[in-house]
């Protein structure tokens, strides 16, 4: 038999049957439907968090830790550690001194402080509460910030900053480039320290004052970021940048996490943090490796990067077992359609086998049959997996559009999602087809044509 | 392949028997028939239902095994064929007919005679070519794209004729060809085996328990009993 005449047999027969193959294939449509959004679900995101990594060139960024908490010298004994002679513990603060010395490496493009502050942005009356960062002019206006209105601040004295549209947005301001050259207020809040009298104090612990106060400053917009699509740990995660010379002078809490509180108990304040960024890729390894002899932990986001591949692996595959189930019940649908098949054929075999059909023939036409639907089912599936995630995307995107953020494509479709849906559909529906068509294969001629 | 000796019989059984067992009965469908049917000859099978007349055929046709004995055709021992080659000699070796026409119902005349040419490997444009001229020869040529049951007995019971022979059997097996089919149109269907016996020289082995036909068409006769041989009489 040739294979043209077994695809065209099968497609007739389904044909024939139209009710029936378009509820089994139905089956396999919710199936694949559910398995392709799930795996391009997963696929989006991985997409979405390596395009951040790309654009915010994160490759090229690792942050420095205070190496103190990160390896303290324990009792552990497979550690090597030996305890620092306190002139030097003294080098593995992350001050300015060692900025300046890392500053120095090759290979390093700059380094810049993390420094956050807890503010009010106040803007025509509204107000928001956020960790603002203050970040240098240089690296205000590197790559790692895209700009949809205005520019970065020229200089780290420069009584302006950089806030996010998406803020902008909720302090009402619709359009960015509205809001260049505004005037914007900014208020820290600190320990007030009037009431460190025992009757203010006795006030705060009652809760009737907080024992903190506000402090106002005024800012000019100078630059509206985009958003970022996804704030993972980068060294951007603010929604308001300063320049280090007008927050220098600001009063503000002295921590912004709770290591800083350890640290400054320990009388040893610095930084809680260094974003040090490379010039390329190729001198991480090198420059890790200077700053741990410095004494430093040292962070790598490329490293964080393979770490987050597996990590979107494993979602990837748990999206796809919760898809499967459905097509586990889908080929079931297959196996009970094609086993009703046989039975309402069953003379249709006999004839076919008395004309000349042997087992081998009869089996690969039912064989071929269960493809078919799975087919139908695959090409279907991919379009109901395609129309459903457009949709929830479209759907999500309306409410986080009204928080300000910009649009995401939260699913993708690249080629071999799609290419690879149709084909396990059809494979799974092939393993299906194999028990009816055994059973198809196996009808006796003689009983078949006695049959009616 | 082909046999030179005209002297061996087209088909020949030997000692054939078949029985069906089951875990309470043994019914013994056939037992040690030998036969031997020449090339070219309308034969006749006649007997009482459940003489095993069918069973004989259904084992000639390759679509049972036997239990004991020898089935060959052209010399050929076709009980000893496993089933792929079997598959293989019904589709080349012989064509079958039966009482219920037997024709795929969602199928027009047309597709119902090209099936076996579609097991045989034929190209669609010849399968079409040659159903077509077949159909003409049984005189169906305005009946082709009509389903069985736009067909009238005889015109289906055409149709299946058509169907067996498309393939150029050298033996047509007709089963009660004409079981279902009123006086008139049992005669026409019996004529026209015996017309392609006559003119193309087709080995027609023909179930029959209609005593008058078989006197007017057939060469000879065999008459079974309880599944066995009970007498051969040549009508001319």
């Amino acid at each position: 038999m040739r294979f043209s005449d077994e695809l065209g047999w099968a497609f007739s027969n389904l044909r024939k049957r139209k009710l029936r193959t378009f509820l089994t294939a139905f089956g396999v449509t919710i199936g694949i439907g559910a398995l392709v959004s799930m795996v391009s679900f997963g696929t989006g995101m991985q997409r979405n968090v390596s395009q951040t990594f790309r654009s915010l060139d994160l490759f090229n960024s690792i942050i420095v830790l205070p190496g103190d908490f990160l390896r303290r010298p324990g009792p552990d004994p497979d550690e090597k550690s030996v305890a620092l002679p306190p002139s030097e513990i003294s080098s593995t603060v992350l001050d300015d001194a060692a900025s300046a010395r890392i500053a120095a490496f090759d290979g390093v493009e700059t380094v810049f402080p993390e420094v956050r502050i807890p503010a009010l942005v106040r803007w025509n009356g509204e107000e928001e509460l956020r960790v603002i960062q203050v970040l240098p002019a240089k690296v205000a206006a590197s790559r790692m910030i895209k700009f949809s209105a205005g520019k970065p601040y020229d200089t780290d004295d420069e009584n302006s900053l950089i806030v996010s549209s998406s803020l902008l947005l909720r302090l009402g301001v619709r359009e960015p480039a509205a809001a260049i050259g505004k005037p914007i207020g900014i208020s820290t809040i600190a320990f007030d320290f009037s009431l460190l009298s025992p009757a203010g104090l006795m006030a705060a612990l009652g809760g009737e004052k907080l024992p903190l106060v506000l402090e106002e400053h005024e800012f000019v917009v100078a630059g509206v970021a985009e958003d970022l699509v996804f704030d993972g740990p980068g060294p951007m995660r603010s929604e308001v940048y300063l320049p280090p010379g007008p927050a220098g002078k600001m009063k503000r809490l002295p921590f912004t996490s709770i290591w800083d509180l350890f640290r400054a108990k320990e009388g040893r304040l610095g930084y809680s943090a260094l974003n040090v960024r490379l010039s390329s890729p190729s001198s991480t390894e090198p420059v890790k490796k200077k700053i741990k002899e410095m004494g430093f932990g040292v962070f790598a986001f490329s490293d964080q990067f393979g770490e987050i591949r597996r990590g979107f692996l494993i979602m990837n595959m748990i999206l796809a077992a919760v898809g499967m189930i459905a097509i586990v019940v889908a080929s079931l649908g297959i196996v009970n359609t094609m086993v009703m098949s046989i039975l309402e054929r069953y003379s249709e075999i006999g004839i076919m086998k008395a004309v000349g059909a042997g087992d081998r023939d009869i089996r690969r036409l039912f064989f071929f049959e269960s493809g078919a639907i799975g087919f139908l089912g695959g090409v279907f599936g991919l379009a109901l997996g395609w129309a459903v995630s457009g949709i929830i995307n479209r759907v999500v995107n309306f409410f986080l559009a009204r928080q300000g953020l910009p649009f995401i494509h939260y699913f993708s479709f690249p080629w071999w999602l799609c290419l690879g849906a149709v084909l396990f559909s059809v494979l799974v529906s092939l393993a299906a087809g194999i028990y009816p068509a055994m059973r198809a294969a196996r009808v006796d001629p003689v009983r078949a044509l006695r049959h009616d | 392949m082909e046999n030179t000796d005209l002297s061996l019989p087209l088909i020949r059984t030997d000692r054939l028997s078949k029985v069906y067992s089951t875990a309470k009965v043994r019914v013994v469908a056939l037992a040690e028939v030998s036969l031997r049917v020449a090339e070219g000859i309308f034969l006749a099978v006649a007997g009482a239902s459940g003489s095993g007349k069918s069973t004989l055929l259904n084992l000639i046709g390759g679509l049972d095994s036997p239990t004991s004995g020898a089935i060959e055709v052209r010399g050929r021992r076709i009980s000893e064929l496993d089933k792929e080659e079997l598959a293989l000699y019904r589709r080349q070796g012989v064509g079958m007919i039966f009482q219920s026409f037997n024709l795929i119902p969602s199928l027009t005349a047309l597709e119902n005679v090209a099936l076996p040419m579609m097991f045989a490997g034929v190209s669609k444009a010849e399968r079409k070519e040659r159903a077509e001229r077949m159909l003409e020869r049984v005189g169906l040529s305005h009946r082709l794209t009509h389903r069985p049951a736009e067909l009238s007995g005889g015109e289906q019971q055409r149709v299946a004729i058509a169907r067996a022979l498309v393939n150029r059997p050298s033996v047509l097996l007709a089963d009660e060809p004409t079981g279902n089919l009123d006086s008139r149109t049992s005669r026409e269907i019996v004529e026209l085996l015996a017309d392609l016996n006559r003119w193309h020289g087709l080995t027609v082995l023909m179930v029959s328990h209609e005593e008058a036909l078989v006197r007017e068409f057939a060469a000879s006769v065999v008459r079974l009993r309880d599944g066995r041989v009970e007498s051969e009489e040549v009508l001319r």
